[in-house]
């Protein structure tokens, strides 16, 4: 579209610095089992290490970020803001369409992913869109948006930092708000030097400056902005965006369009209710007071602003969300995409999000993978938790997460995928440990034998027996400092 | 092509779930966004912007100018644009700024050509209003525009003490936000991110440089 793109600020990364996009039936999830996928993880000592040590700190940050308020009163309150706002979806949904196409707002309904992908891919090719700045989305990541897009031409330049290494990766993000927790600095080091053609200083800031140059030339050049939607407001038909680089104002604020992909289920009735929601979403992200950029659109640049796009387009994601309504696992839509859950899990803080095969880790993600992906794919994740229930203590909107987690067991065993042996060896372990006796005869053999089997107190893959066991997990004996 | 008539169609056949009732804003819990009984807002703003790494100044109106030049001046600044909603201070900063040898432009006179606001060194913006507990500025696009607070690595917000509302319910209750136009926005503190190795870096995308500089009353 602009015929004077490279005279602007900004060094233009290098042609074919991003990595092609992954296709929709590319997860990972198809082909590979839980099992398999945390193997990888458990391999890679510094993943491991960096996303407990990662995990710790934002959990710490989190609890110290409501010492002296009501927390569990304030909790309690969003969990009712998210039960209303989904017990009404379809009127506070037209609500909010009502109002986001009177100011402007072109709405655009997408009920599945191929839709999502279809509905964005034909306004690039109408407005002749070839350069896409794009703030982080997992709904995009949900639709695999990136390989329509590069169907019909499109560059897409991810702006937030980490999903930027990415996709310049070809990789996948690890955690809902940390998307590079499993990589380390000299990993991007690596990979930036050689997109600059020289070495880099091996320093988070400088690697930081390199990225910011070259997508503030992107955002200069770019012809459309895309982003997700943390919150749709309903009374006002506002859309909005959090972010604390920036990248998601800038998004929406220097394109000539701003495309927004949003989950149906992000609504919230009313303005005010962001003042219980976003402290939350904040708090419980990032341990922050508040994020740094909250951004609040609705519709285009009007007469007598100084900036802003000539369009808005907001595409409103289905792609299972309704299907959950009213029913056992409706409470999975209430989630605000904090991260949360997966900071406190004991099985995420081991295998990292990679592990959970689609876009969403932790207990959230053991949750909406099966209910969107189905359960022959997916049913096996219901089983990635120990059903310790720390995800419930720290969800901010209250989610029963270990209750779904159960149901979702139930189901799958309803649908007989429980194999032959394992409901023989569970009648048995039954049997026996209903008798005191064979109870603690039972307890005392074990004791002995991981012992025995125990390598400085963990019996981990390097151990002989029980390797299909110990390739996904380490199990601890007795005591050991961590 | 789904429209919107089959798309609410297909969300209103679901079953209804539970519904606890839209709780009475009246019984809100306090949250870390609200100011405490009997709170100082200036102070709470100074604290919370300072504590997300904003330099704060606390002036009288007659030193909004000279503080303004200064920053940019310590800042090396050279492009410099000023947003409308500073308003009352336009004129006073441009003359200071002229004595100093620097121009302050008007932000949408520089903004339509995006090249060129994409180059400036510092903007100085108002704000509709700013939100003590959260440490927060609120812009308008009506007002600072879109990008005017977040385009150039130095960026001055000047609040004058009456903007200042004690929390976010104070925010979204009053009817400051009416009048924002097409997006409004709470900015707190410089651009960060802590992407690579957990590792603290202040200015990514937006500026690294902000200062708030609080007027007091007259």
């Amino acid at each position: 579209m602009s015929a004077t793109r490279e005279d602007v600020g900004g060094t233009p990364l290098p042609p074919g610095w991003a990595k092609p996009a992954h296709q929709p039936d590319a997860f990972e999830l198809t082909t590979t089992t839980f099992e398999e996928r945390a193997a990888k993880t458990m391999a890679r000592p510094f993943a491991r290490g960096a996303i407990a040590n990662a995990t710790d700190h934002a959990a710490a940050l989190t609890t110290a970020r409501f010492v002296g308020t009501d927390h569990d009163a304030l909790r309690e309150e969003a969990r009712k803001i998210r039960a209303h706002a989904i017990a009404n979806l379809p009127d506070y949904l037209d609500h909010w369409i009502d109002q986001a196409e009177r100011k402007g707002t072109v709405v655009h309904y997408a009920s599945d992913e191929s839709e999502a992908r279809r509905i964005v891919a034909q306004i690039c090719t109408d407005q002749q869109i070839t350069r896409v700045v794009k703030s982080k989305s997992m709904a995009s990541e949900e639709v695999s948006l990136n390989s329509a897009l590069e169907a019909v031409g499109v560059d897409i330049y991810e702006t937030d930092l980490g999903e930027f290494v990415v996709q310049a990766m070809g990789d996948r993000p690890g955690h809902v708000i940390a998307p590079i927790l499993h990589r380390t600095k000299d990993e991007v080091h690596e990979l930036f030097s050689a997109m600059a053609g020289h070495e880099l200083p091996n320093e988070a800031e400088a690697l930081t400056a390199f990225a910011r140059e070259g997508l503030r030339h992107a955002f200069l050049t770019a012809d459309a902005g895309i982003s997700g939607g943390n919150f749709l407001i309903a009374e006002t038909g506002d859309v909005l965006l959090v972010t604390n680089e920036g990248n998601g104002r800038l998004t929406t604020s220097l394109p000539p369009i701003h495309i927004a992909l949003v989950g149906i289920e992000k609504v919230l009735p009313r303005r005010r209710d962001l003042a219980v929601l976003l402290p939350l979403l904040t708090g419980h992200g990032t341990g922050q007071q508040i994020t740094t950029y909250v951004s609040v659109a609705a519709g285009p640049r009007r007469q007598g602003e100084p900036d802003g796009p000539e369009q808005m387009h907001v595409v409103l994601l289905d792609a299972g969300r309704s299907a959950l309504l009213g029913g056992e696992f409706e409470e999975a839509l209430h989630c605000i995409r904090c991260g949360a859950c997966q900071n406190v899990c004991p099985v995420y803080r081991q295998v990292g999000g990679h592990a959970y095969g689609w876009v969403y880790g932790g207990p959230i993600g053991a949750v909406l993978t099966p209910l969107f992906r189905g359960q022959e794919e997916a049913g096996e994740l219901a089983h990635a938790t120990t059903l310790c229930g720390a995800c419930d203590d720290v969800c901010p909107v209250k989610i029963p997460l270990h209750d779904l987690l159960l149901g979702l067991r139930r189901r799958s065993d309803a649908d007989g995928h429980v194999p032959r042996h394992e409901q023989l060896a569970f009648a048995l372990w039954a049997q026996v440990w209903s008798r005191p006796l064979l109870y603690r005869a039972s307890t005392a053999v074990a004791r002995g034998s991981l012992r025995t089997l125990a390598r400085d107190g963990v019996v981990s893959a390097k151990t002989p027996l029980l390797r299909r066991w110990t390739a996904g997990r380490d199990l601890v004996v007795g005591r050991r400092a961590r | 092509m789904t429209d919107r008539a089959s798309f609410l169609a297909a969300i209103r056949s679901a079953p209804r779930g539970l519904d606890p009732g839209l709780p009475d804003r009246r019984d809100a819990p306090d949250a870390p966004t609200q100011l405490r009984v009997g709170e100082d807002r200036a102070a709470r703003l100074q604290a919370e912007a300072e504590a997300a790494s904003t330099v704060v100044h606390r002036v009288t109106a007659s030193d909004v100018a000279a503080t303004v030049a200064r920053v940019l001046v310590e800042a090396n600044s050279q492009r410099i644009a000023l947003t409308t909603d500073l308003a009352p201070f336009v004129d006073d900063v441009q003359a200071t700024l002229a004595v100093a040898g620097l121009t302050g432009a008007i932000y949408a006179e520089v903004a339509p050509n995006r090249a060129h606001a994409g180059a400036l060194d510092a903007t100085v913006t108002g704000c509709i209003a700013a939100v003590a507990a959260s440490g927060s500025i609120v812009t308008s696009a009506a007002g600072a525009g879109r990008a005017g607070a977040l385009i150039a690595p130095t960026h001055i917000c000047v609040v004058r003490d009456e903007q200042i509302v004690g929390g976010l319910h104070e925010l979204f209750d009053g009817d400051v936000l009416a009048e924002a136009g097409s997006l409004f926005a709470l900015q707190s503190g410089p651009s960060r991110s802590a992407d690579i190795e957990k590792v603290l870096i202040l200015g990514v995308h937006g500026p690294g440089n902000v200062h708030l500089i609080i007027v007091a009353p007259d």
